[in-house]
């Protein structure tokens, strides 16, 4: 680190203080006054028809304002990959938990009774209730009509398959026939859901120029934009949506559920309207993680090097294709990347089931996929001999190696970040009974598309940054962000003033998401500092009368580097700035990674852009009485590129490992029969302090050229995908079973010690 | 609809009166009566923390309190820790730590921790993880916000002066 930057160090993000006093505004503390009250009716039922449906009582009730049925409604659906699914249900019920009506009044009492007058019958249909016999030949179709619906062309689909992701290269067959060791084997995840501790929550507005706005605690402004004006069937610049402070998203933030409501119902009744999803409907109809069924083969050579792998991924997208279609593409890159693999074969099924619309959770695709390969690659190891460690130092991918889907990788920070996690947790040496450790590594990517950044000064001299996204507690917008403002302006940190705006001021942005935050909003906002500086310095040349190339920012000045008595303030500037030339808008828009399009086949997220590579080591305890876990040692090694603040990074690392612990050991979105069953925080089980060890955080930098400003790469999503893993691998050598699914919970290992002992 | 019912809270050193639903919460009153929003709301069944308030000290989730039940004894909000600009020490370090991520937790665990310090000056790592088990943090993995608390013991923390 050089003695004058700012790229390496803690500084503190610029919201801590105000979410330390309580100051700081959430979407939950924001109230118009005047607002009514919405709610939303749900489905009873799993999958059934809607025989009769009347809101008479409900609408005589007082101070009821507006009732909204699916009928109401034009015909519509959420755009996406398969536009199969309405906002409201209208004559089917597709899962537990499906909004059918909306009911706004004066107050949320009188709304929730309102809801309990609509009055509905229904006739059960048969449940589909898991993916493989949806696939059957026969099977019950939950959308009769899948053939008309709107679709990208390029996913395939058929009948309840709403996605078949194919990746191909070389002759797996023939790869298996010359194979020293065939391996297969069959793993499965459970949905577990983001559990945000704040929750979803909008205020619709009808303005009086006929704008619908909608504040939302959203992380992707854009895009409910668009899809409150497809529900609505407004143009886009009609309807305008404010972000509000998050407190957590995860991804669950990203799709709408409410926001189009809010919108209908302030739209028919004038009045703003408020509407909030309490927990339990949020553990009931959230966009949780998909569950999936994975099977693996894999051929090798006696001295460890992978020779064939194959690998089939069926992913339960619940009752409507949301991002399911994309998920199953990402099981092209996450089931085979990063290693070497000379034959490939990979098919992916987005199913549909009568469950909730799975969705956008860190990483989607990624945890369920590196359980399976991670647990299954150390199955090859000890079938072979070779330590885990070893095994993959063979068949890893480094600089310059091609992957499956033919996308050449740099800077690969691979082997260091596997050989620090692995020495974390003193790999190699022995540990007492029932001890065991674990490794798992994989990559991830850094999602790219457009952010638009304006940088100005303000008349006390300081930078302005007018960004399109809200800060989501990564610390992507409010530390990382005015960091490389004030590093490559050369101004302080305090002269960095963040401004999150709506939808209307034209600041387009990707959003909040997707491991590309710091990463694209810092691109942006470094093109938008360069271009400024220059202007400052062009305009203070003028002023001064010294070459600009003479010329630096200093502090709040632009001083002469020769004689620093020639200095001009960035406030004397701004104020001269009559004619609104010291304004920068920038647009970053990367250039994506490339690929061989011929090996894939209907696969949506076809390569990874600036890769970020990572390796978790794990030792647990197992307490044979009992099938209990405890994570004695995690440790996390990721490459980032550069770390521009160590502490955030930490941060981010350790909070998404947590968040894997419990999908390891304890979170589970349970189903029976079609009827969710743990919709709260003591049946669904989240971690606390006394399930997670202090994880040690290793940064691991190979930045590459031409991404993220000062070579940083994306981090968000990545330190949730491996902890199921190598906690899995670490459980398998402390009690010698392996458990092949998800969750690994105590009763699960103590049902596997016992089968293993009585098989003795 | 029930009656009302007349109350006298003390909150943050200040009396307040109102007229509420008897069934109303601590909560529903420190957010909807008295607007002190750094309070926050979730699950409504004391299993996330996030409302976490001190009643005479101790750490309290006020959803499960009804405000009635109040009456009579000290209440203590997040807005009520800083003394004239001065933060309580217990925020300097879970700011100064890197414990804040999306912060709807931090104002729950915040006062978990004044609590638990208050009791054990100098606590273990096995009385900080007891303490807070009741608060969610779904951002930190309460790794920064453990090295929060144990900064804030070596600091001063468990005083509720700053």
């Amino acid at each position: 680190m050089k003695p004058d930057t700012l790229i390496g160090r803690n500084t503190t993000r610029q919201d801590a203080r105000e979410k330390a006093t309580g100051e700081f505004i959430y979407g939950m503390d924001f109230r118009l006054p005047g607002a009514l009250e919405s709610v939303v009716l749900r489905s009873p039922l799993p999958h059934a028809r809607i025989v009769k449906i009347d809101a008479g009582r409900a609408e005589a009730l007082q101070g009821v304002r507006a009732v909204i049925l699916g009928r109401d409604l034009p015909e519509v659906y959420m755009n996406g990959p398969v536009e199969d699914q309405p906002p409201l249900a209208v004559d089917i019920v597709r899962y537990f938990g499906e909004p059918v009506a909306l009911v706004a009044a004066d107050t949320l009492e009188i709304a929730q009774e309102g809801a309990r007058l609509i009055d509905i019958a229904f006739e059960p249909l048969p449940v589909v209730t898991e993916p493989e016999p949806a696939m059957l030949p026969g099977a019950p179709l939950l959308h009769p009509h899948w053939k008309s619906y709107v679709a990208d062309e390029q996913v395939v689909r058929d009948g309840n398959v709403c996605c078949h992701a194919r990746l191909q290269n070389g002759d797996v067959e023939r790869g298996f026939a010359g194979s020293d060791l065939v391996v297969e084997g069959d793993f499965s995840t459970a949905s577990v859901h983001q559990s945000h501790v704040e929750p979803r929550v909008a205020t619709g507005v009808l303005e009086a120029d006929g704008v619908v706005t909608v504040y939302s605690n959203t992380q992707l402004t854009i895009w409910i934009r668009s899809q409150v004006a497809r529900v609505l069937r407004m143009p886009e610049d009609r309807v305008r949506i404010v972000p509000l402070g998050i407190g957590g998203g995860f991804g669950s933030k990203l799709y709408a559920q409410i926001e189009p409501f809010v919108a209908l119902l302030a739209r028919k009744t004038g009045r703003a309207v408020h509407m909030f999803t309490p927990l339990e409907e949020e553990l009931t109809a959230g966009l949780p993680r998909h569950p999936t069924r994975i099977h693996l083969k894999t051929g090798v050579r006696r001295d460890g090097t992978i020779v064939a792998h194959q690998a089939r991924m069926i992913v339960d997208c619940g009752a409507y294709a949301g991002s399911g279609p994309e998920v199953a593409g990402i099981g092209a890159l996450m089931l085979t990347g990063p290693y070497r693999l000379p034959n490939v074969l990979f098919d992916g099924f987005a199913v549909y089931t009568n469950k909730t619309n799975f969705g956008a959770y860190r990483g989607p695709g990624g945890p369920q996929s590196v359980f399976a390969l991670e647990s299954h690659f150390d199955v090859v190891a000890d079938r072979l001999g070779i330590d885990p460690l070893e095994f993959r130092l063979r068949n890893i991918a480094g600089e310059g190696d091609e992957v499956a889907n033919g996308q050449i990788l740099l800077g690969v920070g691979l082997r260091e970040a596997l050989e620090k996690a692995a020495a974390a947790i003193d790999w190699g040496k022995p540990s007492p009974a029932f001890h065991g450790k674990g490794l798992a590594l994989s990559w991830w990517t850094t999602t790219l598309q457009k952010s638009t950044v304006r940088v100005s000064l303000d008349a006390e001299g300081r930078c302005v940054v007018g960004v399109g996204t809200q800060e989501m507690g990564t610390g992507g917008v409010m530390g990382a962000l005015p960091q490389i403002v004030a590093e490559t302006m050369g101004i302080g940190m305090d002269d960095v003033v963040i401004d999150v705006t709506d939808t209307s001021k034209g600041l387009w942005d990707w959003g909040s998401q997707g491991s590309r935050t710091a990463f694209n909003l810092g691109r942006a906002a470094q093109g938008a500092c360069i271009a400024l500086t220059a202007k400052l310095k062009r305009a203070a040349s003028c002023a001064l009368g010294v070459g600009a190339e003479l010329l630096e920012i200093k502090g709040r000045s632009v001083i002469s580097r020769a004689r620093p008595e020639a200095h001009i303030s960035l406030a004397t500037l701004a104020r001269s700035d009559t004619r609104g030339e010291l304004c920068v808008i920038y647009e970053s828009i990367p250039e994506p990674a490339k690929y061989r399009k011929e090996r894939l086949i209907s696969v949506l997220y076809p390569a990874f852009h600036y890769p970020h590579f990572h390796c978790h080591a794990a030792e647990v305890e197992v307490d044979p009485e009992t099938g209990q876990v405890s994570v004695l040692r995690f440790a996390a090694a990721h490459d980032i590129g550069t770390a521009v603040n160590p502490s955030l990074i930490e941060g981010q690392i350790q909070g998404g490992a947590a968040q894997g612990i419990g999908m390891a050991l304890m979170e589970e979105v349970r189903y029976k029969d079609g009827y969710r069953t743990n919709i709260n925080w003591t049946d669904y089980k989240l971690p606390t302090t006394m399930d997670v060890p202090d994880i040690k955080a290793i940064i691991v930098e190979h930045p590459v050229a031409g991404g993220g400003p000062y070579g940083l790469k994306g981090l968000g999503e990545a330190p949730a995908i491996e902890p199921p893993a190598a906690i899995a691998n670490a459980i398998a050598r402390a009690i010698g079973v392996r458990i092949t699914s998800l969750p690994m919970t105590a009763e699960k290992i103590l049902k596997a010690i016992r089968a293993a002992r009585s098989e003795k | 609809m029930n009656s009302l019912m007349n109350i006298h809270l003390r909150v943050n050193g200040h009396p307040y009166s109102m007229d509420i639903d008897p069934s109303s919460t601590l909560l529903d009153v420190l957010r909807n009566h008295l607007h002190l929003s750094g309070t926050k709301e979730n699950c409504l069944e004391g299993e996330c923390g996030a409302c976490t308030v001190l009643i005479d000290g101790r750490a309290v989730n006020s959803c499960l309190l009804l405000a009635a039940r109040a009456q009579g004894k000290e209440i203590t909000t997040i807005e009520g820790l800083a003394q004239g600009g001065t933060l309580h020490p217990v925020q300097e370090a879970f700011i100064r730590e890197g414990a804040i991520q999306c912060g709807y937790c931090t104002p729950g665990f915040i006062m978990s921790t004044i609590d638990l310090l208050a009791a054990h000056p100098e606590p273990t790592d096995a009385e900080i993880d007891h303490a807070l088990a009741g608060n969610i943090c779904r951002c930190t993995g309460y790794v920064k916000i453990r090295q929060a608390v144990r900064a804030a013991a070596g600091r001063g923390g468990a005083s509720h002066e700053a």
